[in-house]
C-alpha cells in the first residue's frame, strides 16, 4: 500500500512514511473535490468496470469544507489507481507529468503511481519492461516503434478509447497510432517537426533570401561561406542527427512510399534511388560544419546561437537550447523553413519528419485488470488539449496533438510548426522510429552513415550492400 | 605531501637531477589527473546561458554555486544517496561477512575439498555476468519473496510487488553472490600468513572454531577487511548494471541514476550534470579518505608478508 507517486520530493531528505502520509491525505482531499465538482458523468462512463483497488479511505470522508452533500461522490469510480511508466526524467517534463497527473486525480479521483525511468535506460530497456512488470499505461513513440510492440502483443490495443477521442485529432495522427492489424494502440500526445532552422537577425544582417530550390540553397551556402559563416551546423556526435538528412532527402528525391518501403524492408538499399540520395548529400557536404564527428547537436546548436553558422537541419527541439542561453531575444530570433523542393514530382507531397509521441496501454502489468477503467481513463485525460497544454508549458519545444489545444500561448515558432505539419501530405516519424530498431541502431544505420559521412566519395555501392547484407541478416522480427 | 616533506628534510644534501626528474614527473601526472576533476569543477561552477553563449573553453562571466543547489533538489540527490546506501551497506557487511567464513574454513583447516571449494569461489571471479543476465532476469521475475526477507527497510519502499524483481534486497543478493567470490579469495590469502599456531595455542585454550574465527583470526584481519570494504563500497557504489537489469521502478534506482535523470530526451544542462556528478562521487571518496590508512596498510601487509 506504499504508493508514493514517484519519487519523493524535496531537498530535505525524505522520511517516506511522512511523505506517503501527507500525499495520502491530499489525495483523499482531491478526491472529495472530485466528487463536489461534479464530474460524475465522465467518470460513471469511464469508471463502470472498475473494480475497486483496496483503498483505504472512501473518497468523500476527507473531503475538506461541507456542501458534499450536494453532489455524492461516485461510488467505485472514484477509488483505486493507475499506474504509468514515464520516461520524461529531466526536471522540466517530469514537473509536467507531475502536474499532469495531479490534474488527472483532480479530475477522477484516482491516484496515479508514476514511475520514471530515464530516457536512455528507458528505451535501451523497453523490451524487457514490456516483458517484465511494466506499468498499465507508459510513454512511448508512434510509427515502427509502436507497431513492433502492437505485433508482439506487449501493448494492449484502445479501439474503445480511441472511437471517444478520435475527433480531436487530424487523420495523419490517426495513422500514425494504427498498428499492422488495423487497431490503435495510442494516443499521440505531442510532436515535433523537422526543418531547417536560422537566425532572423543573420538573415537580415547579411539580406539573404529563404531557399526554396536546391540551387537556391547551394547558392545561399556559398554567400554564407564567403560571409565567414558556417552555413549548415551539423553535428552527429550520437549517431541519430545525421538520420533528419537522409530522411529528408530521400522524401524530396524518391518520395515517401519509397522511404518507408525501405526503411521497412520493402525496398532495397541497393537501389538507385538510394544511391542518388547519398550523391545528393554528398554535395550539400561541403557546406556542413567538418567538425561534424566530434559535436553534439547541443553543440552544434550553440554555433547557430553564436552566429557563427547560419542554418541547421534539425528538430524543434533545438529551442530548447535556446532557451537554456538564457537570452529571450535570442529565442524570438529563431525561425525556420521547410527544407527546399528539389524539382521532383514528389515536392507536392511537403513530407517531412514530424515525430509523434505517444502513450500507450502494456499488455503484461500484473495490476492491469483490476485498473482496466482507470487506464482507459488516464490515456482519455491525455487526449485533451488541456492536459497536453500543462506539458507544453514546461517549455518542453514539443507541440500539443489534440485539435481542442488553446493554442493562445504559443510563440511564433509553435505557430509556424503547427502550419508546416498540417500542410505536409505525408508525415514520417524519422528514420530511428520507422525502422526496426536493431536497424537504426548504433551497429546499423547510424553506423554506416557515419561511414558515409568519413568519406562521401567512397563507392556508395559497395556501402549500400554492406547496408542491405546488414538488414538481410537481421533475424525476422516477430 | 610526504615527498614534499622528505625535500625539505633532505634540504642540506645536493638535490639530484633525477630527483628533479621525479617530481616532475609526478606533478605532471598528478596534474593529468587532477585536469579532468578540475575542469568539470569549473564547468559545474558556471552556469548553462554562459557555456552556451561563449563556449566551454571560455572566461566565465559568472561563477556561483547554483549549479550545486539546484541539482540538490531537481536530481534528488540525497534520495538517491539514501538509494544506494540501502544497498551498498548491507551488500558490503554481508558479502565480508561470508566471504570471511569461507576464507577462515578453507585457509585455516585442512579437509580433502579444502582447495577445491576455494578454487570454486573463485572461478566465480571468472564468470562475466553479463553472460547469465537473461536466466537472472526471468528466475527473478518468477522468485517470490518469502514473508520473512521481507526486512524492515524493505518494507519501507513503495510497489512490493512480492517478487524477488524490482527489490532492494534482489540487487543485495545479487551483489552479495558476485562479490563473495574475490572476497573470499583476498580473505583467504591474507589468513593463510597468520601463523597456525595461533590456531593452535587458542584450541590448547579451549577456544571452539567460533571463537577462534571471532577472537583470534577476525581480528588479525582487519587491515584486509578495510582495504576490501574500501574497495567492495566502490564497486558496488558505481555499479549500474544490475539495478539496471533487475529493478524497473525509476524511484529505487541508485545514485547513478540520479545522473541519468539529468538528461533530457534532447537538451541536457551539462554543468548541472557535472554538478550532479561530482557531488555523486563524494561518498566514495570519504569512504576512501576514512578507511585510507587500513588500505594502504591492507595492500603493502599482504605483501611483505607473502
Amino acid at each position: 500500500m506504499a504508493s508514493s507517486g514517484d519519487t519523493p520530493r524535496g531537498p530535505a531528505l525524505p522520511d517516506p512514511g511522512t511523505t506517503q502520509l501527507s500525499r495520502r491525505t491530499v489525495l483523499k482531499g482531491v478526491a472529495g473535490v472530485a466528487g463536489l465538482a461534479g464530474v460524475s458523468a465522465f467518470l460513471a462512463a469511464c469508471g463502470a468496470g472498475a473494480t475497486t483497488a483496496p483503498t483505504k479511505a472512501p473518497a468523500a470522508s476527507a473531503a475538506p469544507g461541507g456542501g458534499a452533500a450536494s453532489a455524492p461522490p461516485p461510488a467505485a469510480s472514484a477509488t483505486g489507481q493507475v499506474t504509468v511508466g514515464s520516461n520524461n526524467s529531466d526536471p522540466a517534463p517530469k514537473k509536467g507529468m507531475q502536474l499532469i497527473n495531479a490534474a488527472f486525480t483532480q479530475a477522477t479521483g484516482v491516484a496515479v503511481q508514476m514511475n520514471t525511468v530515464d530516457h536512455n535506460t528507458y528505451q535501451d530497456q523497453i523490451t524487457s519492461y514490456l516483458q517484465g512488470t511494466p506499468q498499465d499505461d507508459f510513454l512511448w513513440f508512434s510509427g515502427h516503434r509502436m507497431r513492433f510492440f502492437a505485433d508482439q502483443g506487449l501493448v494492449t490495443p484502445i479501439d474503445d478509447v480511441w472511437s471517444s477521442v478520435k475527433s480531436n485529432f487530424t487523420s495523419a495522427f490517426a495513422t500514425a497510432v494504427t498498428g499492422n492489424d488495423g487497431k490503435v494502440y495510442g494516443i499521440p500526445i505531442d510532436y515535433y517537426p523537422w526543418a531547417v532552422f536560422y537566425r532572423k537577425s543573420v538573415f537580415q544582417q547579411h539580406n539573404y533570401q529563404i531557399p526554396t530550390t536546391w540551387d537556391q540553397l547551394i547558392t545561399l551556402s556559398q554567400t554564407m561561406q564567403k560571409d565567414g559563416l558556417i552555413p549548415f551546423a551539423f553535428g552527429d556526435k550520437d549517431g541519430w542527427p545525421a538520420m533528419g538528412t537522409f530522411d529528408i532527402l530521400d522524401l524530396r528525391l524518391n518520395g515517401y512510399d519509397f522511404h518507408i518501403g525501405l526503411l521497412t524492408g520493402k525496398q532495397k538499399w541497393t537501389d538507385p534511388k538510394v544511391t542518388a540520395v547519398f550523391q545528393q548529400w554528398a554535395k550539400l557536404l561541403p557546406y556542413c560544419d567538418s567538425q561534424f564527428a566530434g559535436l553534439t547537436w547541443q553543440q552544434s546548436a550553440d554555433k547557430l546561437i553564436q552566429k557563427k553558422a547560419g542554418m541547421y537541419l534539425l528538430g524543434l527541439f533545438v529551442s530548447q537550447e535556446f532557451t537554456a542561453a538564457g537570452s529571450p531575444a535570442d529565442l524570438a530570433d529563431l525561425d525556420f523553413f521547410a527544407f527546399p523542393y528539389l524539382g521532383t514530382q514528389y515536392d507536392a507531397e511537403k513530407a517531412l519528419d514530424a515525430p509523434i509521441d505517444v502513450i500507450m496501454m502494456s499488455a503484461k502489468s500484473r495490476s492491469l485488470q483490476e485498473d482496466m477503467a482507470n487506464a482507459k481513463a488516464y490515456l482519455d485525460f491525455w487526449s485533451k488539449g488541456s492536459t497536453q497544454l500543462i506539458m507544453f508549458k514546461q517549455g518542453t519545444g514539443l507541440i500539443p496533438t489534440a485539435n481542442d489545444t488553446d493554442t493562445s500561448g504559443y510563440s511564433a515558432l509553435d505557430k509556424k510548426a503547427v502550419q508546416i505539419v498540417s500542410e505536409a501530405q505525408k508525415i514520417t516519424q524519422f528514420l530511428d522510429r520507422d525502422s526496426r530498431p536493431d536497424f537504426a541502431g548504433a551497429n546499423g544505420m547510424q553506423s554506416f552513415l557515419a561511414k558515409f559521412l568519413a568519406n562521401p566519395n567512397q563507392n556508395l555501392m559497395a556501402l549500400q550492400t554492406t547496408i542491405q547484407n546488414f538488414w538481410d541478416s537481421l533475424p525476422p522480427e516477430t | 605531501m610526504t615527498a614534499a616533506t622528505m625535500v625539505t628534510g633532505r634540504a642540506h644534501r645536493r638535490i639530484r637531477p633525477q630527483r628533479v626528474l621525479l617530481h616532475a614527473f609526478l606533478i605532471v601526472t598528478a596534474a593529468l589527473w587532477l585536469i579532468p576533476i578540475l575542469y568539470a569543477f569549473y564547468t559545474a561552477l558556471r552556469p548553462v546561458s554562459d557555456t552556451i553563449q561563449h563556449g566551454y573553453v571560455s572566461l566565465p562571466s559568472a561563477l556561483n554555486f547554483n549549479n550545486f543547489i539546484n541539482v540538490w533538489s531537481l536530481a534528488e540527490i540525497p534520495y538517491y544517496y539514501l538509494n544506494t546506501l540501502i544497498v551498498v551497506v548491507p551488500g558490503v557487511i554481508l558479502a565480508l561477512f561470508l566471504a570471511s567464513l569461507v576464507a577462515f574454513a578453507v585457509s585455516r583447516f585442512s579437509f580433502r575439498f579444502n582447495v577445491a571449494l576455494l578454487m570454486m569461489f573463485t572461478a566465480g571471479n571468472l564468470l562475466p555476468p553479463q553472460v547469465i543476465i537473461v536466466p537472472l532476469y526471468w528466475l527473478y521475475l518468477a522468485i517470490p519473496i518469502p514473508e520473512i526477507i521481507k526486512l524492515p527497510f524493505v518494507g519501507m519502499f513503495p510497489s512490493d510487488n512480492g517478487l524477488l524483481y524490482d527489490q532492494y534486497i534482489g540487487i543485495i543478493l545479487i551483489h552479495v553472490v558476485f562479490q563473495t567470490g574475490f572476497c573470499t579469495f583476498v580473505l583467504s590469502n591474507y589468513m593463510r600468513t597468520i601463523s597456525k599456531e595461533l590456531n593452535e595455542a587458542a584450541l590448547v585454550d579451549g577456544a571452539g572454531v567460533w571463537t577462534i574465527y571471532r577472537k583470534v583470526i577476525l581480528p588479525l584481519c582487519t587491515p584486509a577487511l578495510a582495504a576490501l570494504a574500501t574497495l567492495e563500497f566502490t564497486w558496488i557504489y558505481n555499479d549500474f548494471f544490475w539495478a539496471l537489469l533487475l529493478m524497473e521502478s525509476g524511484a529505487k534506482r541508485p545514485i547513478t541514476s540520479a545522473l541519468n535523470n539529468l538528461q533530457g530526451s534532447f537538451f541536457t544542462n551539462y554543468n548541472l550534470l557535472a554538478a550532479g556528478a561530482l557531488l555523486a562521487a563524494i561518498p566514495t571518496v570519504i569512504v576512501f579518505l576514512a578507511l585510507q590508512r587500513q588500505f594502504v596498510r591492507g595492500l603493502t601487509l599482504g605483501s611483505t608478508k607473502g
